[in-house]
C-alpha cells in the first residue's frame, strides 16, 4: 500500500485506521482527486472473513484499475470529481495471515477468550445493529460468535468509530464477501424493508438479460440500481448473480456491517458475495480471479456512478424518474413479476 | 426441455406431488454427475439455476400450521465435472416437500437425460481406465491447494469425492442446514479390483459457518452404483486420523451411514 501511495502520491494517501486484536495496523487508502469541491465519500472494505481471499483480491484490483484508467475514463474522472474513494483492502488482518499460515478455512478475527483456548469473534456479528439478536451464537467455538459484546473487537471499533465521524459524509458502504454470487441489501436481522428499499432493490422488476457497455445503464430507472449492478456484472462474462434483502434470499443474521452503515444513515448499504455458488467456494481456481474482479468492477463502478449521479446532477445525461432512455449498447428485457 | 407433468395444484394452494424418493431407474454415478448435489437449499453446484416457483407457500418461513414447507427447485446436471467441464448430462426438476413431523423431506424428482446412456458409459469407462493406469495408488492432501489449484493428476480423485460428497451432504442437509464441499483434505487409494478411496472431506454448513470434517469410503465400479459409507465428526470435535484402519476392503468399517447410489 505503501508502494501504491508512492507511486500515485497525487492521488492515493494512507491512513491510519487503528491496530487489530494481535497489533496489527491497519490502513485505509485515500483515492481524492485534488479539488476545491467538498466531496462526499464511498467506502469498501475487503476481507472482513479470513478465508474469503478472492475478496482482498478484488480491493487491490479495484484500486489498481483506478489509478490506472483515472486520467483515461471519462466514467471515473466524472465520480472522482464528486466523490472520494475509501478502501480498506484488509480488514481482518489477523485473520487473513492465520489462513496463510495455519488453517486455510479461518473465518473470524484471532482474539482470545476462555483464556486463550478458543479464538475469534465473527466481525460481520460484531457491529452494533441488532446485535446478538439472531443468526448468531454467544460461544467462542462457533464461527458465527458475535463477541462478548457490540463492537467488542478492535477492528470492529476501528472501522466504526471512523465511518461514524464521516457517516455525513459516507454516501455509499460496500463490504466485499465470498461465496455465493449474491449482491445483498439490508436488512439481515428483520424481513422488514429499510425505507428506501425501492430504491436499493429494484421494486419487483427483473432483468432477465442485460447487455452492456458500461457507461448505459445510467438512463434506466432509478430503483433498477441494484439490478443494475447485477446486470452489469452478468454482461461481462455471463455471470449471474442473485440479487435481495439478506434476511429474503439468504438467511437472518444480526451485527453485519452493512446493516450497522445503514442504520447510522448511510443510504447506500451492499454486500458483495463474490464467485463461485459452491464448487470451489473459498478455494477460488487462479484462472477465476481476474474475470471474478472485472465482473465486480463494473457492478461497483455502476453502483458510484449511481450514487454520484444522483447527488451530483448536472452535465449533459440527467437522471429523472420518469427516464426509461435506452441506449444502443443496453437491450433489456423487463417483466412484471406479480407476486 | 423440463418434463411436461408440472406439479399439480392441491385445495391449499400448494403446489408439491407427495411422491416416492428418486427411483431406482435414476442411478447416479460418477459421469452421470451428482444430481444430489442439487436437492436441498444450499448445496447447489456452480451454474445449476435455482427457481422457485411462484406459489403461496413458498419460500415464506411462517407456514400455517399443521401445512408443509414446499420448494420446487430446478437441476441442471453436470457431466464429469473436472474432465469435462459445463457439459449437461441432462436436467431435473424436483420437488421437496417437508413437512411438519421430522421425517425426511418427500423428494419427486423427474430427469431428463440429454446424453445417452452409452455415451455416459464410455465417460465413466474411461474415468475408470484413468485412474487404474496411474503407475502408483493416488494420495493427496488438500484438494484444491490453499490457492485452489488442483494437480492434474488429482482430479479424478476429486471428481469422485465431489460425487460421493454430493451424497452425504443429501443426507445431512436439512430445511435449516446446507452444505457444500470446502476441501478435500486428504485422500488415500485402496488398492484392488474395485476404485476405493479414503477420503478426508471438510463441508462447509451454511447457515452456521462451520467446517465439519468427515471421513469417507468410496467404492466404485464402472456400471455399478456408487458405494459411499462416510462419518462426521460432531462439532467442536477432531475427526481421529484415520490411518490405522484395514487395507483395502469395501466392507464396511465405518461406524456411519452407508449408501449404494
Amino acid at each position: 500500500m505503501t508502494q501504491i501511495q508512492k507511486s500515485n502520491s497525487e492521488l492515493v494517501t494512507q491512513h491510519y485506521l487503528g491496530k487489530t486484536t494481535e497489533n496489527r495496523t491497519m490502513y485505509y487508502l485515500q483515492i481524492s482527486q485534488p479539488s476545491d469541491k467538498i466531496k462526499k465519500i464511498i467506502w469498501m472494505d475487503c476481507g472482513i472473513h479470513a478465508r474469503e481471499w478472492i475478496s482482498p483480491a478484488f480491493c487491490q484490483w479495484f484500486v489498481k484499475e483506478i489509478l490506472q484508467n483515472y486520467k483515461s475514463d471519462p466514467k471515473i474522472r466524472r465520480f472522482l470529481q464528486n466523490l472520494d474513494l475509501y478502501i480498506l483492502p484488509v480488514l481482518n488482518i489477523d485473520g487473513y495471515i492465520y489462513s496463510w499460515e495455519k488453517d486455510r478455512l479461518w473465518r473470524k478475527n484471532r482474539s482470545p477468550h476462555m483464556n486463550g483456548t478458543c479464538y475469534g469473534t465473527d466481525l460481520n456479528r460484531n457491529f452494533n445493529s441488532s446485535w446478538g439478536s439472531i443468526g448468531v451464537s454467544y460461544n467462542c467455538s462457533s464461527e458465527i460468535f458475535c463477541g462478548s459484546g457490540p463492537e467488542s473487537e478492535p477492528e470492529t471499533r476501528a472501522v466504526a468509530q471512523f465511518i461514524k465521524n464521516k457517516s455525513s459524509d459516507i454516501l455509499c458502504y460496500l463490504t466485499i464477501h465470498s461465496y455465493g454470487q449474491y449482491i445483498l441489501t439490508p436488512y439481515g436481522s428483520t424481513t422488514k424493508p429499510p425505507s428506501n428499499n425501492e430504491e436499493l432493490v429494484g421494486q419487483h422488476i427483473h432483468l432477465l438479460q442485460a447487455v452492456t457497455c458500461g457507461t448505459s445503464l445510467f438512463t434506466l430507472l432509478p430503483f433498477l440500481q441494484r439490478k443494475m449492478a447485477a446486470a452489469a456484472l452478468m454482461g461481462k462474462y455471463g455471470t449471474s448473480y442473485k440479487v435481495g434483502a439478506t434476511s429474503l434470499i439468504l438467511y437472518s443474521n444480526s451485527g453485519s456491517s452493512r446493516d450497522w452503515a445503514h442504520t447510522i444513515g448511510i443510504p447506500f448499504s451492499y454486500t458483495f458475495e463474490l464467485r463461485d455458488k459452491g464448487t470451489h467456494g473459498f478455494v477460488l481456481p487462479p484462472d477465476q480471479i481476474q474475470h471474478t474482479c472485472e465482473e465486480t468492477m463494473l457492478a461497483v463502478t455502476a453502483i458510484i456512478d449511481y450514487v454520484d449521479r444522483k447527488y451530483f446532477p448536472g452535465g449533459a445525461v440527467m437522471l429523472t424518474a420518469s427516464s426509461l432512455g435506452l441506449s444502443l449498447c443496453l437491450s433489456v428485457i423487463l417483466t412484471w413479476n406479480v407476486s | 426441455m423440463l418434463n411436461s407433468s408440472g406439479p399439480k395444484h392441491s385445495p391449499g394452494g400448494h403446489h408439491c406431488k407427495t411422491c416416492a424418493r428418486p427411483s431406482p431407474e435414476q442411478p447416479i454415478t460418477p459421469g452421470y454427475p451428482p444430481a444430489v448435489l442439487c436437492l436441498r437449499w444450499g448445496s447447489v453446484p456452480e451454474e445449476v439455476a435455482l427457481f422457485h416457483l411462484r406459489q403461496p407457500s413458498a419460500p415464506q418461513r411462517d407456514s400455517a400450521a399443521g401445512q408443509s414447507q414446499c420448494h420446487s427447485v430446478v437441476l441442471i446436471i453436470h457431466s464429469g465435472l473436472l474432465l469435462r467441464p459445463h457439459e449437461n448430462a441432462g436436467s431435473c426438476l424436483a420437488t421437496v416437500l417437508y413437512r411438519r413431523t421430522k421425517s425426511p423431506p418427500v423428494v419427486n424428482i423427474k430427469c431428463m437425460q440429454t446424453k445417452d446412456q452409452k455415451q455416459i458409459q464410455e465417460e465413466d469407462n474411461r474415468l475408470y481406465q484413468k485412474i487404474r493406469h496411474q503407475t502408483k495408488p493416488i494420495i493427496g492432501n488438500n484438494i484444491p491447494d490453499s490457492y485452489g489449484h488442483i494437480e492434474p493428476a488429482l482430479e479424478p480423485a476429486w471428481a469422485l469425492a465431489v460425487t460421493g460428497s454430493s451424497y452425504m451432504m443429501w443426507e445431512k442437509s436439512t430445511e435449516s442446514l446446507g452444505y457444500f464441499l470446502a476441501q478435500v483434505k486428504s485422500v488415500k487409494q485402496w488398492v484392488n479390483d474395485f476404485i476405493e478411496f479414503d477420503y478426508t472431506v471438510l463441508l462447509h454448513e451454511v447457515p452456521t459457518q462451520e467446517i465439519i470434517s468427515c471421513h469417507m469410503r468410496l467404492t466404485w465400479l464402472p456400471g455399478h452404483p456408487l458405494k459411499v459409507k462416510y462419518f462426521c465428526a460432531s462439532e467442536n470435535q477432531g475427526l481421529e486420523d484415520g490411518s490405522g484402519m484395514e487395507s483395502g476392503s469395501a466392507a464396511g468399517i465405518l461406524h456411519g451411514r452407508g449408501a449404494n447410489f
